[in-house]
């Protein structure tokens, strides 16, 4: 008599980068994306929070963790530097805690991760990674290096030159169609060649589509909404082709259980920026020690604020900034100022902000200390920057789209609360696989 | 903290192991770090002197350069092994002596490595004239968990030397090249990635 060996579970993650879920929704039910359709006929798809502030290495940092910011300390793509407030750029390293994969790990499963953004350099992990955005190098983007050669075959593309995407818009599709295709090979390539228990690949090109061609995407009669159609056909295929691969390893039965789907954020159409800098500035809160300023680095004495991308405000506190000049007691005073008066901006006549939050409403973790102190989310149509260029608070835009908080979405068999954030989706994960 | 490790470099006669130990020394020694290589030919002529190449006095061989690594790193000294070492079963036994060990599997088609040929062995051993040659009489067993595989018929030195690189700064056995993670021209080329997208 033999025993019976327990089949191990897999795990299979699809991200979407910057796909709302009002979107996915109406492509699954207007044919658009039948193979998602019918993925999702049977229930499951939630509306999901992003991370704050809603930006990709935010919230993916949350995902990949399941922890708070103030946790993973991963606060946006940028950072200052507390004594000059040069503009710094977090790296995979930054991140403060173990990833979940980490854990399966230590439970001795390996894990893949194709282009999930906020993981460059790649690092060694308990299987193999892909780097995401805003990975540089292909050679520093993989671990273990020995797959390089095979996507350096494949012509594996990290991204789509966004450089480009503004001047030439048709170039652009070709692009994120070319480097979809590259995405679904590599994914080929690790499906076939790792023994994976958890699988993921993030498709980053849905949110450069939004960038720079949301209206394509929303409007029927836009001269390129058919190609952007086929980019979310071509889409479904490859999730259709997962779900496919996935289902045949599989035990009957357990259709979908450990296959997730999901987007980092939102987005919508959008109609002015706003440059809280100038805002700021506008306001008394902050002044510049030049003319031309290049970044927050050149804020004179005397500045009691300033922000950074997308909608986070700092007040310039004596012994945490090296220019600080408000005084520890008088900082939380500031700050409600501020967030009274951020809620009264207009743009084109209509108020521009939703929502401010402080620190101590949405962070909580060991790395408090650094989180801005107030994060304000915007109303639709109005991009919150942090530019320290132009004076005007409110400004025309080139982008066509704008990431949202409270619209990514989920779906999934795993238990997922109610009203889900992205950092929730850890612990059901690793339960799932682990448990 | 561990400073130390071994970088194990095998393959072929021929197919870039000495080339590449001496390029990534220079880049370790240029980032501070304290650096001895240990090259097969060289060990040969002292440590080694006398062994032949049976499989025995392969086996010898291998285990001193092993032996002499494992007291390097153990000090955090960066060890670097340069030698054909074709037995698996040995690389393995090192492996386990020294722990912080990074295999580099040099990998390089017979046909280019006949043509490179640089102390007309290949030519001697397919004439007869070497007993024993790996690769043309004696076998070469090809590592299956080298954390690094350069195709030296394929790749030029640079795009080697930069993945063996990577690899040490992946597994953080040295540190990334810059403090905060990025060069300067690494931090423009983000810079411009989210200028072009709006993050910036």
């Amino acid at each position: 008599m033999r025993f019976l060996r327990r089949r191990k579970r897999r795990a299979c993650v699809v991200g979407l980068d910057g796909v709302p879920f009002h979107l996915l929704k109406r492509l699954a039910d207007t044919s658009v994306m039948p193979r998602t359709a019918g993925i999702i006929a049977e229930g499951g798809l939630r509306q999901m929070r992003a991370a704050l502030p809603p930006v990709s290495s935010v919230s993916w940092s949350s995902f990949m963790t399941g922890a708070n910011p103030a946790e993973h300390g991963i606060f946006g793509f940028t950072d200052v530097a507390p004594d000059s407030y040069q503009l710094r750029f977090p790296t995979f390293g930054d991140l403060a805690v173990p990833t979940f994969w980490d854990r399966l790990g230590e439970s001795g499963l390996r894990c893949t991760v194709i282009n999930q953004p906020a993981t460059y350099p790649a690092r060694r992990m308990p299987g193999a990674i892909v780097s995401g955005f805003v990975a540089l190098q292909l050679a520093n983007s993989v671990w273990p290096a020995e797959h390089l050669p095979a996507l350096e075959r494949i012509g594996y593309r990290i991204d789509v030159d966004s450089q480009k995407a503004r001047q030439d818009p048709d170039g652009l599709l070709d692009d994120l169609e070319a480097t979809l295709e590259t995405r679904r090979q590599a994914a080929r390539y690790f499906w076939e060649r790792e023994r994976w228990g958890y699988f993921q690949v993030v498709v980053t090109g849905t949110d450069r589509l939004h960038h720079f061609l949301w209206s394509a995407v929303e409007q029927e009669d836009d001269p390129r909404h058919d190609r952007a159609m086929s980019y979310y056909r071509a889409v479904d295929g490859f999730i259709g082709e997962l779900w496919d691969w996935f289902h045949k390893e599989q035990p009957a039965g357990q259709e979908g259980e450990g296959f997730v789907l999901l987007s980092d954020h939102g987005f919508t159409g959008v109609r002015q920026d706003v440059r809280l800098n100038a805002w700021l500035r506008e306001s008394g809160y902050l002044h510049y020690a030049k003319d031309d300023p290049t970044s927050v680095a050149d804020i004179a004495p005397g500045t009691r604020a300033f922000a950074l991308d997308p909608g986070r405000i700092h007040v310039n506190v004596k012994g945490r900034f090296g220019r600080g000049c408000v005084e520890p007691e008088d900082a939380r005073e500031l700050r409600d100022e501020i967030a009274g008066r951020l809620l009264q901006l207009e743009c084109d006549g209509e108020r521009a902000i939703a929502r401010v939050f402080t620190r101590e409403e949405i962070f909580e973790g060991h790395k408090l200390d650094l989180a801005p102190d107030l994060v304000a989310i915007s109303r639709n149509g109005f991009d919150l920057k942090g530019t320290t260029k132009g004076s005007e608070v409110c400004a025309d835009t080139h982008f066509q789209g704008m990431h949202t908080w409270e619209d990514a979405f989920v779906w999934s068999r795993l238990p997922v609360p109610d009203e889900p954030e992205i950092a929730d989706l850890a612990g059901g994960i690793v339960e799932w696989l682990c448990g | 903290m561990a400073k130390g490790f071994t970088l194990w470099f095998t393959g072929l006669s021929a197919s870039g192991k000495s080339t590449l130990a001496e390029r990534v020394r220079d880049i370790l020694l240029e980032r501070g770090m304290n650096v001895e290589v240990l090259d097969g030919d060289v060990v040969r002529q002292n440590l080694s002197k006398g062994l032949g190449f049976s499989k025995e006095d392969r086996d010898i061989n291998i285990r001193r350069i092993g032996f002499v690594c494992n007291l390097l790193t153990r000090n955090d000294v960066v060890a670097i092994g340069a030698a054909i070492s074709p037995y698996k079963a040995i690389r393995d036994e090192n492996r386990r002596l020294i722990g912080r060990f990074v295999v580099v599997y040099c990998k390089c088609d017979l046909d280019t490595l006949k043509e490179r040929d640089p102390k007309g062995l290949y030519e001697k051993a397919l004439q007869g004239e070497i007993k024993n040659f790996t690769g043309v009489s004696d076998p070469y067993e090809p590592p299956e968990n080298a954390e690094v595989v350069v195709d030296t018929a394929k790749e030029d030195i640079e795009a080697s030397v930069q993945k063996i690189i990577a690899t040490l700064e992946q597994m953080s056995y040295i540190p990334a090249t810059d403090g905060r993670g990025y060069s300067e021209e690494e931090e423009e080329s983000i810079k411009q990635r989210l200028r072009d997208l709006g993050y910036i």
